[in-house]
């Protein structure tokens, strides 16, 4: 309804309905509790305010229906007279002025009752007050019965208008009943009338839309109408002459001369010569429908003049259609929307609004300033390309099928590379890292790579061909030179040699029974070799002895106490048994190059830490005896640590709701 | 042909993909139907390239480009540019400009022989687009103002430019550009036409928002579908003042 000018109305209650919704908000808004011994004052402003309230209900429901209805007076003045045909303007405005007095008297009657209730001495007089004020407030309203029902029956009324635009491009049908107005509708626009062989089958406005040279056109099907006086006729014959008398439109008069209608041609002559003064300065064109009937030129010459006259002497054009045949039917739709337009496009020339819009009716055309030719660039294959057609898709897939085809969006991810154009179509798929030993590869990307390795590669060819490398390596010049060469390699080895003695240092070490061998293995290999074992199996055996003894005795002194004892760790850091010369490492402690001493195991704890400075077992037992029971009482709140302040439940659910029997209540 | 597509929602199409007469280049989208617009149009006559420039989707606004290169602002990353490299044909030259004002396609409008540039454009950046897009270059406003590329949209059969510029000013660009000139709008009256119209010799997309009279404004000033510039002020003359006067 936008386009009208009349906007969507919300319902209007009866009322009865009224009175409900606007006493049980009050009822439901308002304060209910109230007691005979509170103080008057108080007693008294609870009354007022109901009543207030009950006032302010009923004048934000009446004003929203008086601000809804729309003023006839500010409407354009094709639906004000239509509204006027319809629905009365003089009921239309009693009703709404009926309202409006309501309203009046609802505000009259609650600043009367709450000036009373000032005076209200008890509860009792008060409460009767307001009773009082409500009641004659709804009898008021219910005195509005009849306008309420007349605007609810309009509001539905106007909802389902047309809905026509006033201003728009439109096309006019009028004429005769019968004569096949609605007919010559349906078939150029889709507006689906519905079309009956009787008179007054159309009996409203009816809108449908058409387009015609880019533009979007408004045609509107009207009522017959009968040749009588304006006085006489009836509500639907009015809505037609309303909109012949307000509309800015193409006036499409038709005519039947076949008088299959019922009605003579003079008599449709007649008719337009009376309703002639409505089509001043409107493109105007009569339309002889039915031709596949009768025609103008089979027409009995008196008739004929009749017809002739219009056309010779009024400044319409006539045209011949059938809607049976469909001859003439869309000439007759573009010669009317042609001198619509035409005559739309004279006037807004004549207004200055056109001058804004100057520069855009405008093609600017270029004056050749040199002689170069620049020619348009399309190629083959779209010249060559075959028009759309609906119904072949052509067999060709486009990306968004496949998408559909594997999980749809969201799903299918897209591959960038499937469409790159690279010599060798193998290469797409290649990946091609961006970052290299923390360089950006991009940054070393060389386009002529591939000549100058060519370059390179034939410039050795060429030294190969010319003996180059042939020559021996010893051409040393001078014993200087020699000499520096000689630096140089032995410098390169020690920076080679200390690399590597720094990677190994970080290494882990292998476990010392990774490369063990038994004795007996060892004898075994060497018979097998020729050699004679049994010396070397001899020392063996005495070195392990050793080894066994000494071992023995640095478990006793580590068993001992908690003192750290230097033999025993210098024991793990000898090398393999077997190498082991007997010769006992010294007692002492080593020393750096410094000075300072070094520990022997210098991770391993001096002293247990934790009775320091505790006189002895018994007072470091009771110590830890404290310190549990300190922690108890934590531990039983399953609590982390002494930080731990958490709280997990504030309020138990269940110790606090519902009321309280008799029993315990110091939990909560 | 003009074809009316959207942009997730939006309108602006001309922000989000860059159409010239040998590549079109379109933002990636969490689905394919942009892309899939243009491909159905132009699938197997040009390459259409998903891309990003500078990690964003804005490629229409942030290149500048023609049948014979493309322009891209220095934010550009090195694999964006690989990529364009390896899906655009060969005889296109790919160059990263260092230009101050780097959304090229808002400052730069250019058909295969002419381009107009921002009047602040640097002198390096001047040379290059005449270098690589081998076109002569003014430097133009278009309606006053100093976006020209976001303001006009040009082809080598004709432009669409700001809705408010006077007819002195199109006969200026008309005889600079030497194609016929039209002011219009798009996007149902916007005036921002590089955003809502990517054009070349033989096609067109616009904004889902434009009219059927934009569009035939469009047809008529690009020479597309067999009409004319002409028609503007011939046929639809009358159309054009009845439906904006």
């Amino acid at each position: 309804m936008s386009t009208s000018g009349l906007k969507a109305i919300s319902p209007v209650p009866t009322a009865a309905d009224f009175l409900d919704i606007v006493l049980s908000k009050t009822q439901r808004k308002t304060p209910t509790v109230i007691h005979k011994n509170f103080k008057i004052s108080r007693i008294r402003s609870f009354y007022m305010r109901k009543v207030k309230f009950t006032q302010d209900s009923f004048d934000e429901k009446l004003g929203a229906i008086l601000s809804e209805f729309p003023m006839l007076d500010d409407l354009h003045p094709f639906l004000a007279s239509l509204m006027n045909v319809l629905y009365d303007k003089n009921h239309y405005k009693l009703a709404l002025g009926q309202l409006r007095t309501a309203r009046h008297l609802i505000d009259h009657i609650a600043k009367d009752y709450v000036r009373l209730l000032k005076f209200g001495d008890s509860l009792y007089r008060c409460k009767q007050l307001k009773t009082a004020a409500l009641g004659r407030m709804a009898t008021v309203m219910r005195r509005q019965k009849d306008p309420l029902a007349y605007l609810e029956q309009v509001r539905q009324h106007i909802s389902r208008l047309p809905a026509i635009d006033p201003n728009t491009r439109t096309l006019l049908i009028c004429g005769y009943p019968n004569v096949g107005k609605s007919s010559f509708m349906n078939k150029v626009t889709r507006a689906d009338v519905d079309v009956q062989p009787y008179a007054f089958t159309t009996k409203s406005l009816f809108v449908g839309h058409l387009d015609y040279k880019y533009l979007r056109w408004q045609v509107i099907d009207t009522p017959g109408i009968l040749d009588h006086p304006l006085e006489e006729m009836n509500t639907i014959e009015m809505q037609s002459i309303t909109a012949l008398a307000h509309l800015k439109s193409c006036i499409l008069y038709f005519m039947d001369l076949s008088e299959q209608c019922g009605y003579t041609v003079e008599a449709q002559c007649k008719l337009f010569h009376s309703i002639k003064p409505l089509f001043g300065g409107k493109p105007t064109i009569l339309v002889i429908n039915k031709i596949d009937v009768t025609r103008l030129e089979d027409l009995a010459p008196e008739n004929k003049a009749l017809v002739q006259e219009i056309i010779d002497k009024e400044d319409v054009q006539c045209v011949q259609t059938s809607c049976y045949s469909e001859e003439g039917v869309m000439q007759l739709k573009n010669t009317a929307c042609d001198a619509l337009l035409a005559h739309r496009v004279e006037t807004k020339l004549k207004g200055n609004k056109v001058d804004s819009i100057v520069n855009r009716i405008h093609v600017s055309i270029p004056t050749p300033r040199d002689d170069i030719e620049r020619p348009p660039f399309i190629p083959d294959a779209v010249k060559e390309k075959r028009k759309y057609d609906k119904n072949d898709t052509g067999g060709k897939k486009l990306l968004r099928d496949v998408e559909a085809e594997q999980g749809g969006p969201g799903v299918y991810s897209i591959n960038l590379k499937s469409n790159y154009l690279l010599a060798n179509p193998e290469w797409k798929m290649d990946i091609m890292p961006e970052i290299m030993d923390g360089k950006n590869i991009a940054d070393f990307v060389d386009p002529d790579i591939a000549e100058k390795l060519e370059a390179l590669e034939r410039e050795e060819e060429q030294l190969e061909a010319e003996g180059y490398y042939d020559i021996d390596e010893d051409m040393f010049d001078s014993e200087d030179e020699q000499e520096a060469a000689a630096m140089q390699k032995s410098l390169e080895h020690k920076i080679q040699s200390q690399s590597i003695k720094k990677a190994q240092k970080n290494q882990a070490r292998l476990p010392r029974t990774a490369g063990l061998r038994t004795l007996s293995e060892l004898t075994t290999s060497l018979k097998k070799a020729g050699y004679d074992p049994s010396s070397i199996q001899q020392r063996a055996e005495m070195l392990a002895k050793v080894q066994r003894a000494k071992r023995k005795r640095a478990e006793a002194e580590t068993d001992a106490g908690m003192e750290v004892d230097n033999e025993n760790v210098s024991e793990s850091d000898e090398g393999d048994w077997m190498d082991v010369d007997g010769e006992e490492t010294p007692n002492k402690r080593a020393k750096g190059n410094s000075g300072a001493v070094i520990a022997k195991h210098p991770r391993a704890p001096q002293s247990n830490r934790q009775v320091a400075g505790l006189r002895d077992e018994q007072q470091a037992s009771k110590a830890v005896k404290l310190r549990n029971l300190g922690q108890r009482r934590r531990n039983m709140l399953a609590k982390a640590g002494e930080s731990d302040r958490a709280i997990r439940v504030k309020m138990p659910k269940h110790l606090f709701a519902g009321k309280r029997k008799a029993g315990k209540t110091d939990r909560r | 042909m003009a074809t009316r597509i959207q942009f997730e929602n939006s309108s602006d199409i001309g922000v989000f993909s860059k159409l010239t007469n040998t590549y079109c280049l379109t933002a990636i989208q969490a689905s394919t139907n942009f892309y899939s617009a243009f491909e159905s149009e132009l699938g197997d006559v040009i390459p259409i390239v998903h891309t990003t420039i500078a990690g964003t989707r804005i490629v229409g606004r942030m290149t500048a480009g023609n049948r014979h290169g493309l322009l891209v602002p220095s934010t550009t990353t090195d694999q964006e540019l690989q990529h364009l490299r390896n899906s655009l044909p060969d005889p296109v030259a790919i160059q990263r400009v260092e230009e101050r004002l780097s959304a090229l396609g808002n400052v730069v409008a250019c058909n295969d022989y002419i381009a107009l540039v921002h009047p602040e454009i640097d002198r390096e950046t001047e040379e290059i687009i005449a270098d690589v897009l081998k076109v002569e270059v003014f430097r133009q406003t278009i309606a006053d103002n100093v976006l020209v590329g976001s303001y006009c949209a040009i082809s080598n059969q004709g432009g669409l430019v700001h809705p408010k510029t006077s007819i002195q000013d199109q006969n200026e660009l008309s005889s600079l550009l030497q194609v016929p000139i039209v002011a219009g709008t798009v996007n149902r009256g916007s005036d921002v036409i590089g955003a809502g119209l990517v054009v070349n010799d033989w096609c067109a997309f616009t904004g889902l928002d434009t009219t059927a009279t934009e569009i035939s404004v469009i047809e008529a000033a690009f020479k597309l579908q067999g009409q004319n510039s002409s028609a503007i002020i011939g046929e639809m003359r009358d159309s054009l003042i009845d439906n904006w006067a």
